[in-house]
C-alpha cells in the first residue's frame, strides 16, 4: 500500500509499512508537471511484470519495487490489485508507477485536480 | 524511448469514442479498452497518458468528425424545418453517436476539459440553429433573443429521449412548433 499526496507542486508517493522494505524504497516525490495522469486499474495486475531490477515479485502475494518492462522502468507496490492506480510519469527516472492505494477513486482525483490549470 | 507505435492511433482513438459511447466514462475499464482497442497496455499509457487523456481525445475527435461537420451543415438549411429535422436525427450521429449528450451529463460537471469540449459541441448547434433563424446578431430581450438555445435545447431533449426509448427521434412536435415561430419571426435575409 502507498500513500499518495500533493504537496507545493510536486507529488509525494509514501511507501507504507512492511512494502518499504519488499520495494527497497520508501518515498518518491515527482514534480506535477512530470505527472501525465492517473488511472484506476485493478487489470494491470494480470500485465507481465518484466524483469525486476530491484525489490520483490511473489506472484498472487505482492510486487514491490522496480521492474523493467518493454524498455520502461516501472515502480510497483501492490498486493491487492482491486486498489490499483498507474500513475504515468514524463522525464522521470521511472515511467510509470503502479500503486496500490486505500481510495484508488479519489487519489486519481486528487491528482487530476491538483494538475489542472487554476 | 523512440520505439515506434505499434497501433493505428487514430483507429484507437475512433474505437475508443465507441467504447465511451455505448458504456460511459466509469462503465468503461482499461481492461475493456485494452481489450476493444487491440492495443498494448503499456502503449496505451505511453500515448495518453491515462484514461481521462484518451477520453478526451476520444471527445476530441468526436467534435471534430461528427459534430462540428454535421452542425455546419445544418447551417446551410433553407428552412428552420428542415433544418431541425436533419439536427434531431444526426446532430451527434456517427459511430460515436451520443458521446457529446453522455459526457456533458457525465463528465462535464466534474472535469472542466471535458465542459468545454460539450460546450463546443453545443455551441456549433446553436449557432447553425440561429444562422438558419437570421437571429446570429438578435436585439437582447427581443423576441428571437436566446431561441436559437432553446431550439438547440429541443433537438438534444429529442436525442435523448430517442436513446433512453430506442427508437428514431420523434421531431413532430418541434417542427409544430418552428412552424408557428417561423412564421412569427421577420424573415431573415437570404440569398435566393
Amino acid at each position: 500500500m502507498a500513500r499518495v499526496s500533493v504537496t507545493d507542486g510536486t507529488l509525494v508517493v509514501e511507501v507504507e509499512g512492511i512494502d518499504k522494505l519488499w520495494a527497497l524504497k520508501s518515498r518518491l516525490e515527482i514534480p506535477l508537471a512530470n505527472v501525465r495522469g492517473a488511472t484506476i486499474d485493478p487489470g494491470m495486475a494480470q500485465e507481465s511484470r518484466g524483469i525486476k531490477l530491484l525489490g520483490t515479485h511473489m506472484p498472487g502475494l505482492i510486487t514491490a519495487g522496480t521492474f523493467r518492462s518493454h524498455g520502461d522502468r516501472v515502480f510497483w507496490d501492490v498486493k491487492n490489485p482491486a486498489g490499483a492506480i498507474v500513475i504515468e510519469l514524463a522525464d522521470e527516472n521511472y515511467t510509470r508507477l503502479i500503486l496500490e492505494v486505500a481510495d484508488p477513486r479519489a487519489t486519481v482525483r486528487l491528482i487530476e485536480e491538483a494538475k489542472r490549470p487554476v | 524511448m523512440g520505439r515506434p507505435r505499434a497501433f493505428d492511433e487514430d483507429e484507437a482513438v475512433r474505437a475508443a469514442s465507441g467504447l465511451f459511447a455505448a458504456q460511459g466514462y466509469e462503465g468503461t475499464s482499461v481492461d475493456d479498452l485494452v481489450n476493444g482497442l487491440g492495443v498494448h497496455r503499456g502503449s496505451l499509457y505511453k500515448v495518453f497518458g491515462s484514461k481521462r487523456g484518451l477520453y478526451l481525445a476520444a471527445l476530441r475527435r468526436h467534435l471534430d468528425q461528427e459534430v462540428l461537420p454535421t452542425a455546419a451543415a445544418l447551417a446551410t438549411a433553407t428552412d428552420l424545418a428542415g433544418l431541425l429535422t436533419r439536427a434531431v436525427a444526426a446532430y451527434d450521429g456517427g459511430p460515436a453517436a451520443g458521446f457529446l449528450l453522455l459526457a456533458a451529463a457525465e463528465r462535464a460537471p466534474a472535469d472542466p476539459e471535458v465542459a468545454a469540449l460539450v460546450e463546443e459541441g453545443l455551441a456549433a448547434l446553436d449557432t447553425a440553429v440561429a444562422a438558419v433563424l437570421g437571429t446570429a446578431a438578435a436585439p437582447p430581450g427581443g423576441p428571437a433573443d436566446g431561441l436559437a438555445g432553446i431550439l438547440g435545447a429541443a433537438v438534444l431533449g429529442l436525442r435523448l429521449r430517442a436513446r433512453a426509448a430506442g427508437t428514431p427521434p420523434p421531431a413532430e412536435a418541434v417542427l409544430g412548433f418552428a412552424g408557428r415561430l417561423a412564421a412569427t419571426l421577420p424573415q431573415p435575409p437570404r440569398p435566393a
